[in-house]
């Protein structure tokens, strides 16, 4: 078992002697141009953009908000619901009267 | 890069310019960060992505974001801090890490690996370049943050600091990671010394 992490560390000692080979690190031609000029017409936050993602945010909050209330009150709606019979219809009463 | 060539540069007027969306500016600062990116794609380039491309992700983001930095670090740390998480991002999305076989390596590498894993003597200078390619071959085998992790602190000999700037991580956290990362590479030579005996 030793001789494992050994292994690792002998290997990247090694590894680290090698020569690294010379490469350019200049930006090839006409990267920094094209870099430049889409960073730049990237489009810039507006009112619109702004407004689109807040309704976006408005939106999801009232879907929500809608979800939380039916979720409160759902026993109450069920309860009417049930005892619809004892509910007083007023057209039947003025039906009796007359 | 040192602070000299930063000063030289005159990199606050630059960003400066940058910022009132001067394109010239723009250029002058991708070509004065380009030598500083490009090593970091390099040192972290994912499989099939082409570095030049990675390179103007990396650039893209930095203008992007070039209004949230406050100054509070050197600007080229901000810079590799931006470079590595894009490649990272990129190394997580590749969801399958190359097999590892006997049969892909080398004879050099083949004749090095079972060196290191039968003998207890030091690699050569000669095996320098072998066990580069080696290392970046068994580095393949770790997950990104774990892989990562080792190639800064064993191979690029960072300190927890400097690699805690570079990533975001806590210095525990870095520790944990490489030590999980260096156990599952012991695991993995003991699976490779096995395969070589059967």
């Amino acid at each position: 078992m030793k001789t494992h992490p050994s292994a690792w560390h002998r290997l990247v000692t090694a590894a680290r002697q090698a020569t690294p080979v010379a490469r350019d690190d200049a930006a090839p031609f006409g990267f920094a141009t094209r870099v430049a000029a889409l960073a730049l017409a990237a489009e810039q936050p507006n009112l619109r953009t702004s407004l689109n993602r807040f309704s976006w945010r408005a939106l999801g909050l009232a879907l929500m908000l809608m979800l939380l209330s039916i979720a409160a009150n759902y026993s109450a709606v069920t309860k009417v619901v049930n005892n619809e019979d004892d509910l007083v219809d007023p057209a039947d009463i003025v039906l009796k009267l007359t | 890069m040192s602070d000299d060539v930063e000063t030289a540069f005159d990199l606050a007027a630059c960003l400066e310019r940058v910022c009132a969306r001067d394109q010239l500016a723009a250029r002058e600062l991708v070509e004065h960060l380009h030598p500083l990116v490009i090593r970091i794609v390099r040192g972290h380039l994912p499989r099939r992505v082409a570095e030049e491309d990675l390179a103007q992700e990396v650039f893209m983001k930095l203008f992007t974001r070039l209004g949230q930095y406050q100054g509070a670090v050197p600007f080229t740390h901000w810079v590799s801090r931006i470079a590595v998480t894009t490649c990272i991002d990129h190394l997580r999305a590749q969801k399958r890490r190359p097999e590892f076989r006997w049969a892909d390596l080398s004879e050099n590498e083949a004749d090095l690996l079972d060196a290191v894993l039968t003998s207890e003597n030091a690699v050569g200078a000669n095996d320098a370049l072998a066990a580069r390619e080696l290392v970046n071959k068994l580095l393949d085998q770790l997950k990104p943050d774990d892989r990562l992790v080792l190639q800064l602190l064993d191979l690029e000999q960072k300190t927890l600091i400097e690699i805690s700037q570079l990533t975001g991580w806590s210095t525990t956290l870095i520790k944990v990671r490489a030590f999980r990362a260096r156990r599952k590479l012991q695991k993995f030579f003991k699976q490779l010394k096995q395969s070589e005996r059967s």
